[in-house]
């Protein structure tokens, strides 16, 4: 057994992970008592959103725990306890930001339902998002840790940053232009690093299922929609306690019409784009040999996202929406105009990272079928590289035999993937794992192979 | 299917590369943008002093009652400023915000010492007639003026509009 990694174990990122993860605690503290002592509400609410931080955190330890168990009952244990905490953790958040930030005029009952009206517009990003790695898809319980990082612990790091930033802005500033630049610059910086640190830690912490640069956008942007759903809520909440003066009716207008331009329109545009920035910078950072290099791409992923945060909130007001039959379009046409050259630089850096990675995969394949070890038979290589040549044979497999059929040749595939990456990563001298580690996914596949080829009791 | 003998990362590091230089020059626009409107060296020092925000009614035009930081949707407002505690030739307005950041009504910019000389109130108007103010907070700012433009921040004071009920 040999471990591929020059560094014996535990190396240096995992203590930077833990410098991050209690400084990150420590600024939420030391914002929480900042709070009591100016006593300012929207800042309040770190104080009571400190007992969610630590739900989320605690979640966070039994999900990776749960990643490294090899015992099925207790990795079950495990999952289930970080998933009930981590919903305790957000529903806790809701209700502080409910209760303490914007919502006391609109009631509990209005963010539940503002909640459940973004849960499928998120979904269904989530569900996009996830499928952009062509290859080897991220565990849904990474995803979802990404989401609840940005939802939760994200939302809770920005709240005083900006609360500080506003109001010193505030006093100084002529309402205006200037004051719009400044207020984009906070929120440009402080959201963008508050989310950057959540790609940043699973880099750190979860190397193994951080692969390269298409799983860096995978996680960035699922940070991004965890962060855009906890804002919808506040938004929708927020407006529809100032409208409901109006009736509830225009009150219900107005939260649909946020929820629309958050969760529709600006599903992918926002938030989503440019935390998948950073995840961009991040994720090629993890395959990139030179320090320099990797702290320029890092480096340059968080300009991107805050540039692209940043100048949709500094110059969307020179953007104004008429009151005349086109104001739909031209909503429309103002987001694709001002963030579409963002989601589309996020696309590009998509398209190569699958390029480079569906290559390497390709060539690992190779290796592996010539190797004659069995995982891998030359025939299955031009189906493993085409992702819709492996949903035909899935549906050749649930022609044959069932749904059972479709999973065990799924699983199959999903094994043969990652032996490839994993082959990948060892070959460029980018993994923790001894070698063992290959063996082991090696016998899973012989074993899902012969698992596949025999039929079903 | 296209083999490659070895990962070439290039492109993606250029990209990422140029990405961020773009970053950069869109920051840097941002602050040059920053500049042109809060432009340094503006500052005198001056502070207008606001005696309170009061109860105002329009077909009097005048207010009436003590200082309130909270007002009923259903109540216009007015903010009584010093302007005699500002040179009588420096250039100042005033203007209220609601919290969805419209401008509300204020005080077209003049000298502050005929402000001063007619008791100017800065009243606010209700965003549509015949409507009430909707709940929130409300900011009134002083700020003097230079070449037809506001240039510095004199002073600033903020109500709470309250729901009925």
């Amino acid at each position: 057994m040999e471990a591929a990694y020059r560094h014996p174990w535990r190396p240096a990122r995992y203590w930077i992970a833990g410098l991050i993860g209690v400084a990150v605690l420590l600024v939420i503290v030391a914002s929480s008592i900042l709070a009591i002592l100016f006593r300012q509400v929207p800042a309040r609410g770190t104080i009571f959103g400190l007992p969610a931080v630590g739900l989320v955190v605690a979640a966070t330890v039994f999900g990776v725990r749960a990643l490294h168990d090899h015992d099925l009952a207790s990795r079950l244990r495990d999952l289930y306890r970080a998933g009930v905490l981590l919903g305790i953790g957000l529903l806790l958040w809701l209700l502080v930001v409910d209760v303490f930030t914007f919502t006391q005029a609109a009631g509990p009952a209005v963010a539940v339902v503002c909640a459940l009206a973004c849960v499928p517009t998120t979904s269904i990003g989530l569900f996009v998002v996830r499928r952009l790695d062509r290859y080897e898809k991220e565990p849904w319980r990474l995803v979802m840790v990404a989401v609840a990082w940005g939802a939760i612990v994200s939302t809770s790091l920005v709240v005083w940053v900006e609360t500080i930033w506003d109001s010193v802005a505030s006093r100084t500033l002529v309402p205006g232009p200037a004051l719009d630049v400044s207020t984009a610059y906070s929120a440009g910086i402080s959201e963008e690093v508050a989310k950057g640190l959540a790609v940043l830690l699973l880099y750190l912490v979860m190397r193994d299922e951080f692969d390269d640069v298409v799983d860096g956008i995978v996680y960035g942007a699922a940070v991004g929609l965890g962060f855009n759903f906890m804002e919808s809520v506040t938004y929708m909440t927020h407006v529809y306690a100032v409208f409901s003066a109006e009736g509830p009716g225009q009150a219900a207008f107005a939260a649909a019409s946020q929820w629309y331009s958050r969760q529709v329109l600006s599903l992918f545009f926002g938030h989503a784009t440019y935390s998948a920035l950073v995840g961009a910078g991040i994720g090629l950072a993890r395959q990139l040999r030179r320090r320099r290099h990797r702290v320029l791409v890092i480096l340059s992923g968080f300009l991107a996202a805050i540039a692209a945060h940043f100048a949709w909130d500094a110059w969307v007001a020179y953007f104004p929406i008429s009151s005349s039959p086109f104001a739909l379009v031209e909503m429309h046409l103002r987001t694709v105009f001002m963030q579409g050259p963002f989601t589309s630089m996020v696309l590009v850096l998509l398209a190569m990272g699958l390029q480079v990675e569906g290559n390497a995969l390709g060539r690992q394949l190779i290796v592996e079928a010539a190797s004659n070890q069995g995982a891998v038979l030359p025939d299955e290589i031009p189906v493993l590289v085409r992702p819709w040549q492996r949903f035909r044979a899935r549906l050749r497999a649930f022609g044959r035999g069932g749904l059972a059929g479709y999973r065990r040749l799924h699983r199959l595939q999903r094994a043969q993937l990652e032996l490839a990456m994993e082959r990948w990563h060892r070959e460029r001298n980018e993994i923790d794992e001894p070698l063992a580690a290959e063996e082991e996914l090696r016998r899973r596949v012989l074993a899902l192979r012969q698992a596949a080829w025999t039929p079903s009791p | 299917m296209i083999v490659s003998q070895r990962d070439d990362f290039r492109s993606l590091y250029r990209t990422m590369l140029a990405l961020g230089m773009a970053a950069v020059v869109i920051l840097v626009l941002g602050f040059l943008f920053f500049l042109r409107f809060a432009p340094p060296g503006q500052a005198t020092g001056l502070r207008a002093h606001v005696q309170g925000v009061y109860a105002y009614d329009p077909h009097t035009s005048k207010v009436h009652g003590p200082a309130s930081t909270s007002f009923p949707p259903d109540q216009p407002f007015a903010a009584r400023v010093d302007w005699s505690s500002l040179p009588p030739t420096v250039t100042v307005g005033a203007h209220w915000y609601s919290s969805l950041e419209q401008e509300l009504g204020g005080v077209a910019p003049r000298a502050a010492g005929d402000l001063a000389r007619q008791g100017t109130l800065v009243t606010e108007t209700l965003p549509r007639s015949g409507t009430e103010n909707l709940p929130g907070e409300y900011t009134m700012v002083v700020v003097r003026y230079a070449n037809g433009r506001a240039v510095e921040l004199l002073a600033r004071t903020s109500v709470l509009v309250v729901r009925k009920g």
